[in-house]
């Protein structure tokens, strides 16, 4: 038995010892993915005189979403990849994450397995599969295929390009015109009882709140979001031409002149915090604003049980919660309001949304891919009018019928009578959108509803042209501060990142008084500075002044 | 029991036969010994190479081979980092904590459970305690988030009842209960599983042993202190040195969950959370790797010198 328990109680020793290091042991195999191009480059001088003319023959590659929340829908089984699958002859093969995403991605570098395409944010991840020679670049196909070239413009296609100069990147929700849903969202039956008073300033809108509290305990007043992520878009509303992108996680940096500076110090950042900690001590935001998971805020929303609600995308509970709960009352519903400004601000000069030009992310065909420019061919035939229309709407004959001069669809009368299959397409392809064109998305979209009369147009197009594309701010020259994580600079910007969360939520939930959320924004500084802010900053400020070069601003 | 016989034959005779034909007469034992050395060898040993990372820049295109080698950079970036002290602050606080409460916890249940003389409310109370076991942390976590929640929260809406507060606590944002709040979920969670091998044990006890002393006149927290834990005093220390050995995995899946309110991270942040945010997240996996060495070093120097002080009551693992 002596020896039994030996056996044991080492075994466990190394178990523990292991279990520790198993996460991280990779397969040990060398650069094997850079010795994989197959036979590309001989497809690709073959094609070099004539393009590649899809559905002449099939084609078929492997697509993988680098993201833990994304499966890609089975190709063929909604309308409108089934009539690509059924004229074009493509196919697409996907390969889940499976919930991890970066563990996914690991694991095919490692093994040398890439699949043909990778659909994942620009950035980091990008440039490391670029350095090792992974990726294949775009310029050759570039004149050959004219979709990309004509819809995205050459300005958005130099932001897109890597250090070497070459193009790997096929943006996605690319566009020249603002787009974005971020701002306030009210409640519309609350409003009116209470008399539908102005909800210009931060003054008023305050005021509101604690009119709300007062008379309906059971409705949160202000809804904030996960993560009070409303909280960032209310910086907005203390400045001019103020996009809260720069206090937010991802940036932390505020121009000022021509240098990025710290957002501890920043004003702007440090008087929205004791707004909203005020908010919060007298019960007028979220109060589990930064547990609640995201299920909770959107039942609060459907169920009207919010007064206002800020965020970066409103609309989307917005027009569940508009459309049932006016079905039930004519008076309730949700509508928007134009940003909150502080008092003495320019209220045409708040903007509470950004976009930029790169849209949202990117496209990338792998060495693995057989026929990398049949590939390309077809993303681009996607990103163009007729992949849009029908990746977006369905085939011909359903929705639309027909073209316009501009190649705008012609909408059919089902388009606005059988609205249920209509959603129930365009919700089937809502993840098969890889490579989306905005600008003729919208266009599209705003053509066909400024011809309706006003009952029938879509609760979310109405305040899309009202009010949100009108208040969203350009920040193309923001694009890819960001360092890689196994940098220096990237080290640093973890460890800001956490001190700033931090702050963030202590300032906001735990402070007593305006002294004190100035006291931990301080001492955030204080620490931020200790870890290398400053070279942090300074390498955020050389990537902006790369990026206005580029943008010849 | 063939072994016995086997030790019991080898030491009358005295001579000691060669070790093939030992292990040729243990043949069928040793065949099943097989399989789970077999196990350890491929899932534990051979992945072991991996800790070589901890010395290089590991780069996941490079592999071993390319990667360059860095001796102890990360292992001193570790150290140095300005979070190591919380970190590990947080780590032996939270572990002792859990040692200190819910390790007694089980033994407390089974022995309380082994006094219940009614067969069904002993089933019964076994059966809901051990269920919580196989209940994921998400799920877990869940629970406990929407109980302590401020908007009709079930503890909230308790003690106001109670009229013990006026305005709802937010439990989760303030780190003065978040050790509180993890240590109790983590007993309730697991303390009817823990407890079913004390019970076993407890059933091992000879009966005769408690007829004589309640004939001595011996109440029944007497027997329980002079006979039941004496006799299950092995099993406890056997399951205390492994858990000391366990001492920095302070847990992960529950902090990662009930602690992601960035305002819990100086109470919450243990090795392992650290590890994974800074290292895997980021793509740091030497990093990663060296942090985890280091941990899995000190729990190894911990397990031994628990086994070294359990070794003078006759009770160590070796």
């Amino acid at each position: 038995m002596k020896n039994g328990k030996k056996v044991f109680g080492f075994g466990s020793a190394l178990l523990a010892l292991t279990l520790a290091m198993t996460g991280c042991t990779g397969g040990g195999g060398s650069s094997t993915v850079s010795g994989e191009a197959k036979g590309g480059e001989g497809s690709t001088a073959e094609a070099a005189g004539n393009a590649y003319v899809l559905g002449e023959q099939p084609l078929e590659f492997s697509f993988y979403g680098h993201y833990d929340w994304y499966t890609m829908p089975n190709w063929g089984e909604d309308k409108a990849s089934e009539w690509i699958k059924a004229n074009k002859k493509v196919n697409v093969v996907p390969i889940s994450s499976g919930g991890n995403a970066k563990q996914k991605l690991s694991t095919m570098i490692v093994s040398g397995e890439l699949p043909d395409v990778i659909w994942t944010e620009r950035g980091a991840d990008v440039e490391s599969l670029r350095k090792a020679g992974a990726l294949v670049p775009f310029d050759d196909y570039l004149d050959k295929y004219p979709n990309l070239k004509k819809w995205a413009g050459q300005e958005t296609i130099d932001m897109l390009r890597s250090e070497d100069g070459k193009l790997y990147q096929f943006p996605n929700w690319y566009t020249t015109q603002p787009n974005g849903n971020a701002g306030y969202l009210v409640n519309k039956k609350i409003y009116n009882d209470l008399g539908a008073p102005s909800l210009e300033t931060t003054d008023e809108l305050y005021d509101y709140l604690v009119q709300v509290k007062a008379k309906y305990p059971d409705v949160v007043p202000l809804e904030v979001g996960q993560s009070a992520g409303g909280v960032d878009i209310m910086t907005s509303a203390f400045a001019e031409n103020r996009p809260y992108q720069y206090s937010s996680l991802s940036m932390k940096a505020i121009p000022s002149g021509d240098a990025l500076t710290s957002v501890f110090t920043d004003e702007v950042f440090r008087e929205t915090l004791v707004y909203a900690n005020r908010l919060y001590r007298e019960k007028l935001i979220s109060q589990d604003a930064f547990t609640q998971p995201l299920e909770q805020v959107e039942q609060k929303i459907i169920t009207g049980k919010a007064a206002v609600y800020v965020a970066s995308s409103p609309t989307e509970f917005g027009a569940i919660g508009n459309s049932i709960l006016s079905e039930e009352d004519p008076e309730a519903g949700y509508i928007m309001v134009w940003p909150v400004h502080k008092e003495g601000l320019d209220k045409n000069k708040i903007f509470p949304g950004t976009y930029n030009q790169l849209g949202w992310n990117v496209s990338v065909i792998t060495k693995s891919a057989k026929d990398p420019e049949a590939v390309f061919a077809f993303l681009d035939w996607l990103t163009g009018p007729e992949g849009q229309r029908i990746s977006m709407w369905g085939p011909e004959g359903l929705y639309w019928d027909g073209v316009d001069e501009e190649e705008a669809p012609k909408f059919t009368d089902a388009f606005t009578s059988d609205t249920k299959g209509r959603d129930e397409l365009m919700n089937s392809t809502v993840n098969l959108q890889w490579v989306g064109n905005t600008v003729y998305v919208d266009n599209s979209k705003m053509k066909f509803e400024s011809t309706l009369p006003e009952d029938k147009k879509s609760w979310e197009t109405k305040w899309q042209s009202e009010i949100t594309w009108k208040t969203q701010y350009d920040t193309t020259e923001f694009v890819n501060l960001n360092p890689a994580g196994d940098t220096n600079e990237g080290i640093i910007e973890q460890s800001v990142g956490e001190i700033y969360e931090k702050a963030k939520a202590q300032a906001i939930l735990n402070a007593g008084s305006e002294e004190e959320v100035l006291a931990i924004l301080d001492q955030a500084e204080k620490d931020a500075q200790q870890v290398g802010y400053a070279q942090l900053l300074e390498y955020k400020t050389q990537k902006w002044k790369e990026n206005l070069e580029k943008l010849g601003r | 029991m063939q072994n016995t016989t086997h030790r019991v034959t080898i030491e009358k005779s005295k001579v000691k036969p060669s070790l093939f034909k030992r292990f040729g007469r243990q043949w069928d034992l040793q065949l099943m010994v097989l399989p789970p050395l077999l196990f350890i060898f491929v899932f534990s040993y051979i992945p072991m190479y991996g800790v070589l990372m901890a010395f290089q820049d590991y780069s996941l295109f490079e592999g071993f081979a390319g990667s360059p080698w860095v001796g102890f950079k990360h292992f001193e970036m570790f150290f140095g980092a300005p979070e190591f002290w919380t970190v590990i602050r947080n780590t032996v606080v939270i572990s002792l904590l859990k040692l200190l409460i819910g390790f007694p916890a089980p033994i407390i249940l089974a022995l309380l459970l082994n006094e219940v003389r009614n067969r069904v409310f002993k089933k019964v109370v076994q059966t809901i305690s051990y269920l919580p076991h196989f209940l994921s942390w998400v799920i877990v976590s869940g629970f406990v988030m929407s109980m302590l929640s401020t908007e009709n929260g079930s503890v909230n809406m308790l003690l106001q009842n109670l009229n013990l507060i006026k305005e709802p606590i937010n439990f989760l944002s303030l780190p003065e209960y978040f050790w509180t709040i993890l240590v109790t979920t983590g007993v309730w969670k697991e303390i009817g599983f823990a407890s079913i091998v004390y019970l076993a044990a407890i059933a091992g006890v000879d009966p005769h042993m408690h007829e004589a002393a309640a004939m001595d006149g011996a109440g029944k927290l007497r027997q329980i202190f002079s006979i039941t834990l004496p006799a299950i005093l092995p099993v406890i220390i056997v399951f205390l040195i492994l858990a000391i050995g366990n001492l920095l995995s302070a847990g992960f899946e529950d902090i990662l969950l009930l602690g992601s309110n960035p305002v819990l991270r100086d109470v919450g942040d243990v090795l392992d959370t650290y590890v994974y945010r800074t290292g895997i997240q980021n793509n740091r996996y030497s990093y990663a790797t060296a942090a985890g060495l280091f941990k899995s070093l000190l729990g190894v120097l911990l397990l031994v010198g628990a086994n070294y002080a359990a070794r003078k009551s006759g009770n160590s693992l070796w």
